[in-house]
């Protein structure tokens, strides 16, 4: 029997794309959903922050979308292990929480030698973090190479409970105030 | 059946039917209700509790339905797939027909001048039947068009005010713009025989002129929702100037007319290849197989420089956000490339394969035949490292093992340093193939042949150990570094592409030319073709899945936030199911295509004298 010609081309055509419909099952298959706002109560410890920072790093605030921790050699993007100590002396004036705060406010103000900006503003969208969502990040990001203090009542820098474009940190350690700096952070998140 | 047994039916229905009338009214008013106070003469006329209780119910309603506030819809749902489903396989209908509308005027237009300089009337012919697929394909086009904007008013109404918002101002000239497509195109299609030629081809260049000025309004629309510019954090207006003239607007015009003009060069292809299978004399066998040649050529040879301009979209991206760069090269996305990466290797093994295909019907190709085994070991090579995956789905004990999620030696290949690589080797293989091809049919006589032959395998020698040398170095240096090294990848091959060619046409001037035996080719090789054309439709769903998705849950990025039921990114095997139906329904309408356009009457012998011609192949490549 003699196949019609239009019959074998459109054969073809349903072979030919029923492969790249195999293809497409082949591969890792993952739904992507918008991030929710985490729920953060008043009576969250440092401890519970740190927790809820690791998630938020790892999820809606994507960091380690470019970010890495305990990685060295041809890196894209500034490797986190270790930010806590480094932030301290980062920036002349800023204390590592105004420098942490700063890096995830606004990142595009500071960079790292040897590295491109390009970090978002976290607060902002499309990531958009709450200002608690922040700190939790924060508290996360304290625990690379030290000690997590931020707790709930704590004032953080250049969020919307803070005076405008004051580091506030500076001012309570050094007793005086100084100027906002000109160029800031590493971009953190 | 007698005339007798029919009225004798009729008769006895209408009885049936008049008794069961006059059943129905005695059971009515036998069952109906009765009130007890009907009895009662004094109270015959008043209206029973149900019928008082029905009017006082239809009252309040009429009085809410009067005083209802207008409340804006925010979305409204499509029926069973939904209303991004719905959107999307409209959106991709039109914009593959739209595509095609686009490209083929653009190399008809080519060709014809091509004809009208050498005074070939084959080509002019070429170009008229290319050009036969048009008129339907436009209707289909705009109807595809207004369906899509229908469903986006109706299904998205707060949105695409929002947009109406920002780009209302473009909508006039867009208008005019598409009356003016209508008055070229069909001037060009219905004039061929009626203008001078001159003035044809003038009409040709206004339709493609036209044509793409649409496209370009058209690409601000969308690429401004990927990477917004001309509007306040919260959406607000600035300048409708900077919304056009966004981050990615530009990139998608170019990759657009380039991609369109590859696409719509091997639908054409494949419009030539059915007729071929279906030719019953040798004159049209060759005919359409010269016809499927040149189709292929366009879309390979726009084939070629596209992923560069790829590169230099997906570049716009990162630098308009780190984020949604890195989404599409290593989050949600990535594994979409390895996709692509397949289809784009197997176009690259269709193409190479049918020119292999078509050196049986040249004379003297022969001895070019046993490089090929070299050139499919080369292709195969950069394919397989083009899809090997970065990371790698794995069980825990699995990446334990592996340190990891990439393969300790494969995961090397799965990096951007191999991956530039293997595409610009790829590409400047299947250059050689069609050079080799372009050689067969012809024997150089100029003095200096031998050495013309040893610069350009010169060239190509520098080209790939440039290539090469790049895309090894880029291991040993950091990412700021590494990613500049593209450049010099691509350049070194598009040079080396344009100096062979050049020194090719002089090296080919006054050469001794061979038989090319149009017509006599394997059917496989037209199979090949129509796979090539379902091939390049299906990567432009997909590429154009990815480029709308990246935006994630958002209808406009970072700026208006997508809460429909739809603001979520499905999974790559779903988005692949809803392409592959888009793409046989596409194919569906374009075989209505196929059919109209051969009702026009099938390609005459009168031109097929010289199909045969040794003289063909000069102006073919």
């Amino acid at each position: 029997m003699r196949v019609p010609v239009t019959l074998k081309v459109a054969l073809l055509t349903v072979v030919a794309t029923a492969f790249y419909t195999y293809v497409g099952q082949l591969v890792p298959q993952k739904e992507v959903h918008p991030p929710e706002v985490v729920e953060m109560s008043a009576d969250l410890t440092t401890a519970d922050l740190v927790g809820i920072g690791e998630e938020i790093a790892n999820g809606k605030g994507l960091c380690f979308t470019c970010h890495t921790v305990g990685k060295s050699g041809a890196l894209r993007f500034p490797d986190l292990d270790g930010i806590a100590t480094r932030a301290e002396t980062r920036i002349a004036g800023f204390d590592a929480l105004t420098y942490l705060a700063q890096s995830l406010y606004d990142p595009e103000s500071y960079i790292v030698e040897g590295f491109a900006g390009g970090m978002p503003p976290i607060s902002k969208p499309p990531i958009g973090l709450t200002d608690d969502e922040i700190r939790a990040v924060i508290a996360y990001l304290q625990t690379l190479g030290g000690q997590a203090t931020v707790t709930m009542d704590t004032l953080i820098p250049f969020s919307a409970a803070a005076p405008e474009g004051v580091p506030m940190a500076a001012e309570s350690e050094s007793g005086e105030s100084e100027p906002p700096a000109e160029t800031s952070e590493e971009g953190a998140a | 059946m007698k005339k007798s047994h029919l009225l004798i039916g009729l008769v006895v229905l209408l009885a049936l039917g008049g008794v069961a009338a006059e059943l129905a009214t005695f059971m009515d008013e036998r069952l109906a209700y009765s009130s007890p106070l009907a009895a009662d003469a004094e109270h015959a006329a008043e209206p029973t509790p149900r019928e008082l209780a029905l009017e006082a119910q239809a009252a309040a309603q009429a009085e809410e339905d009067a005083n209802r506030p207008y409340e804006e819809e925010e979305y409204r749902a499509f029926p069973k797939i939904g209303s991004r489903v719905a959107v999307w396989m409209v959106a991709q209908l039109h914009l593959l027909f739209a595509a095609f509308v686009l490209a083929v005027p653009m190399f008809a237009l080519i060709i014809e001048f091509i004809g009208y300089k050498s005074g070939d009337k084959r080509y002019d012919d070429l170009a008229y039947e290319f050009t036969k697929l048009l008129s339907t394909s436009f209707s289909f086009t705009a109807t595809l068009g207004a369906l899509l904007t229908f469903l986006l008013v109706a299904l998205y109404p707060k949105f695409m005010n929002y947009l109406m918002h920002v780009f209302s101002p473009t909508f006039l000239p867009y208008t005019l713009l598409f009356f003016f497509e209508a008055i070229f195109l069909y001037s060009y299609y219905y004039g061929w025989h009626a203008f001078s030629k001159r003035v044809h081809l003038l009409l040709g260049l206004a339709l493609n002129l036209v044509g793409t000025a649409i496209m370009f309004i058209a690409n601000a629309w969308l690429t401004f929702m990927t990477t917004p510019a001309g509007i306040s954090s919260t959406g607000a207006r600035i300048s409708t100037w900077e919304a056009v003239t966004n981050y990615t607007w530009m990139p998608i015009n170019i990759h657009r007319i380039i991609a369109n003009v590859a696409f719509g060069g091997s639908i054409a292809a494949a419009y030539a290849a059915f007729q071929f299978l279906k030719a019953k004399t040798p004159e049209e066998r060759a005919h359409y197989d010269w016809m499927g040649y040149i189709g292929n050529f366009v879309a390979i040879a726009a084939l070629l420089p596209l992923p560069f301009a790829g590169y230099w979209l997906a570049s716009e991206i990162y630098a308009f956000s780190q984020t949604m760069g890195l989404t599409m090269m290593g989050g949600a996305f990535s594994w979409l490339f390895i996709i692509q990466a397949i289809l784009i290797g197997n176009l690259f093994l269709a193409a190479n394969y049918y020119l292999w295909l078509g050196m049986g019907r040249i004379e003297g190709a022969e001895r070019f035949r046993s490089y090929i085994k070299y050139l499919l070991i080369v292709i195969t090579g950069c394919f397989l490292v083009w899809a090997t995956p970065r990371s790698i789905l794995a069980t825990v004990g699995e990446v334990q093992a592996m340190g990891g999620s990439s393969h300790p030696a494969l995961g090397f290949l799965g990096v951007m340093s191999a991956k530039n690589t293997a595409v610009n080797l790829l590409i400047l293989t299947t250059y050689v193939s069609f050079l080799l091809y372009r050689r067969s049919g012809r024997i150089p006589t100029v003095a200096w042949a031998k050495l013309g032959n040893i610069v350009q395998f010169a060239i190509f020698a520098v080209a790939a150990s440039t290539v090469l040398f790049f895309g090894i170095y880029g291991y040993f240096v950091e990412a700021a570094v590494r990613i500049k090294f593209s450049i010099p990848q691509v350049l070194s091959v598009l040079v080396a592409m344009v100096a062979v060619t050049v020194i090719d046409i002089f090296l080919l001037r006054g050469a001794k030319e061979t038989e090319t035996r149009w017509g006599q080719i394997s059917n496989t090789s037209q199979y090949v073709l129509i796979f090539l054309a379902v091939t390049f439709t299906w990567l432009m769903g997909l590429m154009g899945y990815v480029r709308s998705g990246l935006r994630q849950h958002w209808h406009v990025y970072g700026v208006i936030r997508d809460t429909s039921p739809d603001a979520y990114t499905p999974t790559l095997g779903f988005a692949t199911q809803v392409v592959s139906v888009t793409v046989l329904i596409f194919f569906g309408f374009i075989g209505v295509v196929f059919w109209l356009a051969s009702l026009g009457g099938s390609h005459g012998s009168e031109d097929e004298a010289a199909v045969t011609s040794p003289s063909l192949a000069e102006g073919e490549t």
